[in-house]
């Protein structure tokens, strides 16, 4: 199967971060909305009848 | 965490030239198709029994899934075995893979904490999504794997998560005290939803915090196929069922992000805690299956739910006041828990100033945030063109790294990560060394085993059979016990399972 490429995580990503700064309350990244052009063109690719054909039987 | 979880995920298929009448028997193919393992023991199984205290008749069945199957063209002689039907087999990481209702189903070996659970959330995905590789590459017939809740079309299946819990604490307690918590968790555990199901008003809901929930008709029921209940009341605890209950929460949507499955499965953890110390719920919801529907379809993003006293409040409130008790109750724990209370306090404050930046941690605000790119791209807006958002959203959940549109997003990095390949790759094929799937997946892997299930290993063993009873295995760590020798022996095992189950 192809490799899946995934962001290495943090040495530690269940610690909390280090900062040195206030540690009153988390803060938040500043996250941009996804834009690149790998995301769209992959959009751009999907059959636009996929979900229509898309049928599926109940599970629980 | 200090508590067993565990994971079940149906994923949802998609082959080139089956009907959904004949999917059942492409999918136990597919599952087939998958890695090797010991039979699963269906002795141990008893879905009609209610956790309170009686014994249901039957299960409900979807009459549109009946429709389905009356209309079925499968050739061939049908399945007369639980073994034919469900293909279904034990891997040598203790997990389970089998065939249910026409999806591969996937269930995690039990964890102790969060870090191994995601490890082997993901490593599932893998492993169902290799099977359906090797199925394309045995019958030409190319196969997507979904992993997501709904065909758009009314039909709904799970992922499904387990807690094991103190018997004592009362069911009607517990109902009581986590159902305004569950009904309001969708707020980061929701994976979003372009449009609604079955609520009358399909076209106007332009996307929605869950995938799961326009399927709740009931507060609680044994039944998971039809009249679903946000707490699943079948009483199969897998341990000493005078010490031990399974709660089993079927309301969860499957998760692609790695911090929003953990913050769902970390903060339940937390709160069942409580309810076991004795912590009540904050508040009485009006009408739970109106209020998380009413939540999830909410667009204006201001939450709003009924009390039964009258009043109308966030219910990101509702989400506050638990975390309250619970920083009270958990500070200074461990680290995991720690982690759990940071990123509870840090997403509750972000949904409430500002959801946008969530797109790195949830599911629902990435996948909303992505679907925005492509109408602002295409100059269109949420009401033209449903069909195509519909399979777009589609997209987000399918498993191939090369066109699911989540896995883009992993990689570019805009989504946080809380395992790795090495650590996923491993669970693949080994258990968590802390529970008693290590004692599973060790009996497969030197032993000859007749079958398995979460409580039994039957072992064929010099001309007799030996039953390992791993129902009083489950409190605290393997870990504590003496290290078990890479060469181990039957013996070596019982030795084990013994001290294990003699502590209290």
């Amino acid at each position: 199967m192809p490799e899946r490429k995934t962001q290495p995580t943090t040495d530690q990503p269940w610690t909390k971060p280090n900062d040195g700064g206030d540690e009153s309350g988390p803060r938040s990244p500043e996250v941009e909305r996804p834009n690149t052009r790998d995301l769209l063109e992959r959009m751009k690719r999907v059959d636009p009848r996929q979900a229509r054909r898309y049928r599926q039987r109940s599970g629980e | 965490m200090d508590r067993l979880m565990g994971l079940e995920t149906e994923y949802g298929l998609f082959i080139d030239g089956i009907d959904v009448s004949d999917l059942t028997r492409e999918a136990r193919e597919v599952v087939q198709s998958g890695p090797i393992g010991a039979p699963w023991d269906y002795d141990e199984e008893s879905p009609l029994q209610d956790l309170r205290g009686f014994r249901a008749s039957r299960l409900k069945t979807n009459p549109a899934d009946d429709q389905v199957e009356r209309t079925s063209r499968s050739h061939g002689p049908r399945p007369r075995t639980p073994h034919e039907e469900h293909v279904d087999r034990v891997l040598t990481n203790g997990a389970r893979l089998y065939h249910d209702h026409g999806h591969p189903e996937y269930s995690t070996p039990e964890c102790l904490n969060l870090r191994d659970l995601i490890a082997h959330d993901r490593a599932g995905e893998r492993i169902v999504w290799t099977a359906a590789q090797n199925y394309r590459q045995r019958t030409g017939r190319t196969v997507t794997v979904y992993k997501n809740n709904t065909d758009y079309h009314g039909m709904s299946y799970g992922c499904h998560e387990n807690y094991l819990m103190q018997r004592d604490l009362p069911f009607e307690h517990l109902v009581v005290g986590l159902l305004p918590f569950l009904v309001t968790r969708i707020l980061y555990a929701g994976s979003g939803k372009v449009g609604a199901e079955g609520t009358g008003d399909r076209e106007s809901i332009g996307y929605q915090l869950s995938q799961r929930a326009d399927f709740f008709d009931e507060i609680a029921s044994v039944d998971t196929l039809h009249h679903r209940p946000l707490i699943n009341t079948r009483d199969e605890p897998h341990a000493d069922r005078h010490r031990w209950r399974r709660l089993h929460l079927i309301c969860g949507d499957a998760n692609l992000s790695e911090y929003a499955a953990a913050l769902k499965l970390g903060t339940t953890a937390l709160v069942l805690t409580m309810l076991e110390r004795g912590y009540g719920a904050p508040v009485e919801l009006k009408d739970p299956i109106e209020a998380i529907r009413r939540i999830s379809h909410d667009l204006t993003q201001c939450w709003l739910v009924e009390l039964s006293d009258g009043r109308t409040i966030p219910a990101i409130d509702i989400q506050r006041a638990y975390l309250l008790a619970a920083e009270e109750l958990f500070s200074g724990r461990d680290e995991e828990t720690g982690w759990v209370l940071r990123e509870w306090a840090a997403v509750l404050d972000d949904l409430e100033a500002n959801p946008q930046c969530l797109g790195d941690r949830l599911d629902w605000v990435a996948k909303r945030d992505m679907l925005e790119s492509f109408l602002e791209m295409e100059n269109k807006d949420w009401s033209e063109d449903a069909d195509l958002l519909r399979s777009i959203d589609l997209e987000y959940h399918n498993l191939d790294p090369e066109r699911g549109l989540f896995w883009t997003l992993r990689q570019e990095g805009t989504s946080r990560c809380l395992t790795d390949d090495g650590a996923i790759q491993a669970a693949m094929h080994s258990p968590p060394q802390d529970t008693r799937a290590f004692l599973r997946g060790l009996c497969l892997n030197r032993f000859d085993v007749k079958s398995v299930s979460w409580g039994r290993v039957l072992v064929r063993h010099r001309r007799r059979m030996v039953e390992l009873d791993l129902r009083q295995t489950v409190n605290g760590s393997l870990k504590s016990s003496p290290q078990m020798p890479a060469n181990a022996t039957l013996e070596d095992v019982i030795e084990s399972i013994a001290e294990f189950s003699s502590r209290r």
